[in-house]
C-alpha cells in the first residue's frame, strides 16, 4: 500500500508546521477521502475552484 | 546518466518535461496530446512522450511542481477562515483535494511505473523561479513570480546567483495579482484561464479613465507593495464568481458572457475602458514589485514567471521602466513552465550543472512528414514533396495565400513561435479579417503578430529586439501602418524576432527575397477553442476543417483539388 507515503507525509507536514488543531479535522477528513479513492472520486467544473482548489 | 522527469499539472495546464545529465531534452504541455485546451489532467502523454525523445525507459526521478500538503494545508486553513461564508464550498474543496489531489503523486508513480520513493515534489514559486532563471542567459539575476496562487504564495522575489535561487519575499493568497485579473476576466464575460489574453488585447481599445476607482481595489504602497480589498472580491468565499456585488457596484453591472461585442457601442467601449484601467493597475502594480526585487537584490537582469508574466504589454513596460538593464520571461510561464523548472531542480539537486540558456522552444514531438503525406492522400488532397520548401511557402505568401505551416518540434508555451503557425503576408489589414472569418473566428480586438528576420525589427518597430522577443513575450511601437495586419489598434505589435541561423529564419530569408520584407504574420495552429496542433494528423484534421490555402509540412505541400 504505497499510498500509506503520502497519508504519512501528509500527517508530517502537518505536525511539522504545528497545525495540531487541524488534526481531528484532516483525521476525519481522510476518512472521507478513503471513501472517495474508493468511490472514484468526485469531478466538477467551476472557474474559481479550478484556479484554487 | 540521470534522467529526471519534472510534471505541472491538477490546476491548469499540465506538462511534463525531461532533463537529462542537465540537458533540457523535451517539454511538453498535456493539453498538445490530449488535444483538451489546458488539460489539467496528470499528463501521462506528455510524459511518456518526453521520455520517448529522450529515449529514456525510467526516470531516474520525478519531480512534482508543487508541494500537495501545502495546498491542502492553504486550502483548509482559508476556509474555517472564512467559514461561515465558506460553508458552501466545504464539501466541493475537501472532495477534490482529498479525493483526487492529495493522491498525484501516487498517480504519477502507478501511471509512470516509477517506485513512489522517486516522486517528490518542488514548491510551486520555485518551480516557476528556477523554470525562468535557469532558462535565461543570465548568470545571475532578479526573480520575479507572479500568479493566481500556488500552495500559498501568489507573488514572490527571488535572488538568483551562482550558488542557486533564494526567496528574498513574498505575497499569500488571497492577496494575487492573478485572480485579481480573473476576477475581471470573469466580469468582462470571459471563461476564467482562458479569457485572460483577451482582456490584455480589449485594455489596447479603451482608455484608463477608471484607474482612480480602481485604486480602491488594490492599494498599492510606497514600498512596491500590494494588497487586495477583499471585500470586492469573492474567489476565496464563492468559487462561481470571482467579484462580489461591491465591484459591480463601483464599476457598474458585468457583461453578459453571450452577448457578441461591438466596440462601436458606448457601453462596450466602457468595458473597454475598464479593462484598460485594470491592465494600467497590474503594470504599476508589476512595476513596484520589479523595482524592489531591483532595490533588495542589486542584480542588472530580471527573470519573470508565473501566469502574469504572460502579459506582455506589462512585461515590455517593466522592461522600460523597473531599471534593469535586460529581461527574460519564461516563454511557458504560465503552470506547464513549472514543469520545467521542477525536473531543472532535481536534476540540480542531484548534481547536474545549470542548463544552457534557452535558445528556442521547440521542443515537443517530431513531425512526421510521411505521415501528413500518406493521410493527406488518403483524404483525397493534392499532395506533392518540394525540393526549396522556403521558395514555395514564399511563393505562395506573396501571393497573398494563408499556409498552414509546420516544421520540426512542437513549440513549449502557448505561444506559435515558427514550428505550429499559421502564416500569411502581414501587410495587408484585410488579411486579418480573412483568417479570422476562416479560421480563428476570434473577438476583433485579438491582434495577431509579425514575425521578423532579427536585425531588421528596425525598420518597422521603435526599439530593437531583445531576450524577450525571441519568445513573444512583449511587445514593440510600430513606427508607421505598413505592416496592417500585424499591427493592433493602439499601434503595438507583439514582435517575435527570428535567428537567422534558424530554419525559420532560413524561411524569413526566402521570403525577403520574394516580397522585399523578411515579415509575415504568425498566429498559432489552431482552430477556435482548440490546442495548437502537435502531430501531422492533428495538421491534417486542421487544413480538412478550415479554409487557408495550402498546407505545409516540412518538404510536403498538401492543396485542395480544384472542384
Ligand atoms: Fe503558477
Amino acid at each position: 500500500m504505497s499510498r500509506l507515503r503520502t497519508v504519512a507525509g501528509l500527517l508530517g507536514h502537518f505536525l511539522h508546521r504545528q497545525r495540531f488543531f487541524l488534526a481531528p479535522l484532516l483525521l476525519v477528513l481522510l476518512a472521507a477521502a478513503v471513501l472517495l479513492v474508493l468511490t472514484g472520486g468526485l469531478s466538477y467544473v467551476a472557474p474559481f475552484v479550478y484556479a484554487i482548489f | 546518466m540521470s534522467a529526471v522527469l519534472g510534471i505541472s499539472g491538477g490546476y491548469h495546464d499540465a506538462a511534463a518535461a525531461l532533463v537529462v545529465d542537465g540537458v533540457v531534452v523535451a517539454a511538453l504541455q498535456e493539453e498538445r496530446l490530449s488535444r483538451v485546451k489546458n488539460d489539467p489532467s496528470p499528463p501521462l502523454r506528455a510524459a511518456r512522450a518526453c521520455l520517448s525523445i529522450g529515449g529514456i525507459a525510467a526516470p531516474d526521478r520525478v519531480v512534482f511542481y508543487e508541494n500537495p500538503y501545502a495546498r491542502i494545508e492553504r486550502v483548509l486553513v482559508s476556509l474555517l477562515r472564512g467559514f461561515p461564508r465558506t460553508f458552501r464550498q466545504f464539501p466541493r474543496a475537501i472532495g477534490a483535494q482529498l479525493g483526487s489531489k492529495l493522491w498525484i503523486l501516487d498517480d504519477l508513480a502507478e501511471g509512470l511505473g516509477v517506485p513512489r520513493a522517486k516522486v517528490t515534489f518542488v514548491a510551486h514559486h520555485e518551480a516557476h523561479a528556477a523554470s525562468a532563471f535557469y532558462a535565461s542567459p543570465y548568470p545571475r539575476a532578479a526573480v520575479l513570480t507572479v500568479d493566481g496562487v500556488g500552495e500559498e504564495a501568489a507573488t514572490a522575489i527571488w535572488h538568483g546567483t551562482e550558488q542557486g535561487l533564494r526567496e528574498v519575499a513574498h505575497v499569500d493568497y488571497p492577496c494575487s495579482l492573478g485572480l485579481l485579473y480573473a476576477a475581471f476576466t470573469a466580469y468582462l464575460g470571459f471563461a476564467v484561464n482562458e479569457g485572460e489574453y483577451k482582456v490584455m488585447g480589449l485594455a489596447a481599445w479603451g482608455s484608463p479613465r477608471r484607474r482612480e476607482e480602481l485604486a480602491k481595489v488594490v492599494q498599492l504602497s510606497s514600498d512596491g507593495g500590494y494588497e487586495l480589498d477583499l471585500s470586492y472580491f469573492a474567489f476565496h468565499t464563492d468559487t462561481e464568481l470571482g467579484f462580489s456585488s461591491k465591484l459591480e457596484a463601483l464599476l457598474g453591472p458585468r457583461r453578459p458572457a453571450e452577448r457578441p461585442w461591438d466596440l462601436e457601442t458606448a457601453e462596450d467601449r466602457a468595458y473597454a475602458d475598464v479593462a484598460a484601467s485594470l491592465q494600467a493597475l497590474l503594470e504599476d502594480a508589476l512595476l513596484g514589485l520589479a523595482r524592489t526585487a531591483r532595490k533588495r537584490t542589486e542584480e542588472e537582469c530580471l527573470c519573470l514567471a508565473g501566469g502574469v508574466a504572460l502579459n506582455a504589454v506589462a512585461n515590455a513596460r517593466i522592461a522600460r521602466e523597473a531599471g534593469f538593464s535586460r529581461v527574460f520571461v519564461q516563454p511557458a510561464a504560465g503552470d506547464a513552465g513549472g514543469a520545467l523548472g521542477a525536473a531543472i531542480l532535481g536534476a540540480m539537486k542531484d548534481g547536474a550543472p545549470r542548463p544552457a540558456p534557452m535558445r528556442d522552444a521547440a521542443l515537443g514531438v517530431a513531425v512526421d512528414a510521411g505521415e501528413a503525406n500518406m493521410l493527406a492522400s488518403a483524404l483525397g488532397f493534392a499532395v506533392k514533396r518540394v525540393d526549396d520548401r522556403d521558395a514555395e511557402v514564399a511563393g505562395r505568401l506573396s501571393r497573398g495565400e494563408v499556409i498552414a505551416f509546420v516544421d520540426g518540434r512542437c513549440e513549449f508555451g502557448p505561444r506559435a513561435l515558427g514550428q505550429r503557425s499559421i502564416l500569411a503576408d502581414p501587410r495587408a489589414a484585410a488579411t486579418r479579417e480573412r483568417i479570422n472569418r476562416a479560421v480563428k473566428r476570434r473577438e476583433p480586438f485579438r491582434p495577431f503578430a509579425p514575425s521578423a528576420l532579427a536585425g531588421t525589427e528596425l525598420r518597422w518597430y521603435d526599439e530593437p529586439g531583445d531576450d524577450m522577443t525571441r519568445f513573444m513575450t512583449t511587445v514593440r511601437r510600430a513606427k508607421d501602418t505598413t505592416l496592417g495586419a500585424v499591427t493592433h489598434v493602439d499601434g503595438t505589435a507583439r514582435l517575435h524576432t527570428v535567428d537567422p541561423e534558424s530554419r525559420f529564419g532560413a524561411l524569413l530569408s526566402a521570403v525577403e527575397r520574394e516580397s522585399g520584407i523578411p515579415v509575415v504574420l504568425n498566429t498559432s495552429l489552431n482552430g477556435a477553442g482548440e490546442p495548437i496542433c502537435a502531430t501531422a494528423a492533428d495538421a491534417v484534421a486542421f487544413f480538412a476543417a478550415h479554409a487557408v490555402d495550402a498546407l505545409v509540412v516540412e518538404d510536403v505541400v498538401v492543396t485542395r483539388r480544384p472542384s
